[in-house]
């Protein structure tokens, strides 16, 4: 075998690649165009990007602002029909104790329910506008219930008490249940000294709200407050940045 | 290529489709196989679109598209250095083809040998012979000395021969002869 010359080695090649094709692969062009496409457009996300944010904080200024004009409506509409209720059904029949009875044992949930959304509020309240006010609605509900129990056991003649003591003592887990709704020296002791602003009377959802608002907020113009003195406990000032909201002349 | 230089899409597609199959055989030259070339070429490709307002015109544009898909292939080569161990010289015999006829050895039997060389020896084969750089440019593009350029392609074209050979079968030197 001869040596081959290098120049002519690499002639060989030369000549065999000078004119060479291959053709790619059909999808190539497709992946190179979805390459060179988001330079062109990523102009315009940074425009829609920016409408889009302004949008989110218009939508969000709105809800708010709406929400401030709905509470005090809402709450109206859901206090009163529930406490009516209890007042229309539970006098007059014999068998309320079982009345009573029932509600009791839900109270020893609504004790540590209340607690836990304190939590949640601590925890987002003030980053959070939106949050706080959908958690008071949750918390209402429990709170109603107590309510409807206090003033069926205000409705309530005193010739029941007895029975009805009885019948509570007899279950397990009950005495604080008395404690907390019959009267308010037990629930001191067995709340402890920590709750004073609990103690004082948690008559209705606005002593709630109050409560928890005043644990998470300590500014001097609250996230929200309520006015309580009145069985109505009517919204009295919301303060959520710069929507503020005061209402204390009305009763 | 005045309607690539404004970016018209239908145009890049044009240029696109007229120098493809031409730049993927350039691809394939410095590449291990057919993925890695096209991967050089969607990625040269994108170069050249984005480069383009910088031909100046001078030398045929083919020509430059052509530096651009070479540039690439060498760019890639130096990133898969970083983190790949250089391939041993024993690889380039891996897979030896049989059956090859005398005289029927074509471009691609050729692009099947460059490819089972070492990557280091493929640049430096493809740079010098193919494209026609000096050693002390490729010395100086795949940062070795000029010396290092000279031994590898020599090693290369070693290495090239005796494949040809073993595809062949017998006597290539009497169809170059």
């Amino acid at each position: 075998m001869q040596p081959i010359q290098d120049k002519d080695f690499d002639k060989l090649f030369k000549n065999a690649f000078e004119d060479a094709e291959i053709t790619p692969s059909r999808d190539l062009w497709s992946s190179i165009e979805s390459e060179i496409e988001p330079k062109k457009k990523r102009i315009i996300p940074i425009y829609w990007l920016s409408a889009a944010a302004v949008l989110v904080v218009a939508t969000i200024g709105f809800l708010i602002y709406q929400q401030q004009e709905m509470q005090p409506k809402q709450l109206a509409n859901n206090v009163e029909p529930k406490i009516i209720k209890p007042v229309v059904e539970t006098p007059g029949f014999e068998d309320s104790t079982k009345a009573v009875d029932a509600p009791s044992v839900k109270i020893d949930e609504v004790l540590p329910v209340n607690s836990k959304p304190e939590e949640a509020i601590a925890k987002t309240a003030n980053s959070e506008n939106a949050k706080p006010v959908a958690k008071e609605k949750i918390v209402t509900a429990p709170e109603m219930q107590k309510k409807e129990l206090m003033i069926a056991k205000v409705e309530e003649p005193t010739q029941d008490i007895k029975a009805k003591i009885d019948a509570l003592v007899s279950e397990t887990n009950t005495e604080t249940v008395i404690a907390s709704t019959a009267t308010t020296a037990k629930a001191d002791e067995v709340m402890g000294d920590d709750n004073q602003i609990e103690n004082k009377g948690i008559r209705n959802v606005g002593d709630v709200v109050n409560l928890i608002v005043n644990k998470v907020d300590k500014r001097k113009d609250k996230f929200i407050q309520f006015r309580t003195d009145d069985d109505d406990s009517s919204l009295s000032s919301i303060n959520i940045g710069p929507f503020k909201f005061g209402k204390k002349n009305r009763k | 290529m005045e309607g690539c230089k404004a970016g018209d899409r239908k145009m890049q597609g044009l240029l696109y489709k007229q120098t493809a199959s031409k730049m993927l055989a350039v691809c394939m030259r410095y590449a291990k196989d057919r993925m890695e070339a096209e991967d050089v070429l969607q990625m040269g490709y994108i170069k050249v679109f984005q480069k383009i307002k910088e031909y100046r015109g001078d030398g045929s544009f083919e020509g430059w598209i052509r530096r651009v898909m070479v540039n690439t292939a060498i760019e890639s080569y130096r990133k898969n250095l970083r983190s790949l161990n250089v391939v041993e010289i024993d690889e380039a015999y891996e897979q030896p083809s049989t059956g090859f006829d005398f005289g029927t050895l074509g471009m691609q039997d050729l692009m099947n040998v460059i490819q089972k060389l070492a990557d280091g020896y493929r640049m430096v084969f493809n740079m010098y012979v193919i494209e026609g750089y000096s050693h002390k440019e490729i010395g100086e593009t795949l940062g070795i000395s000029e010396g290092a350029s000279k031994s590898q392609l020599s090693r290369a074209r070693a290495i090239l021969k005796e494949e040809i050979i073993r595809m062949e079968g017998f006597g290539y030197a009497t169809y170059t002869g």
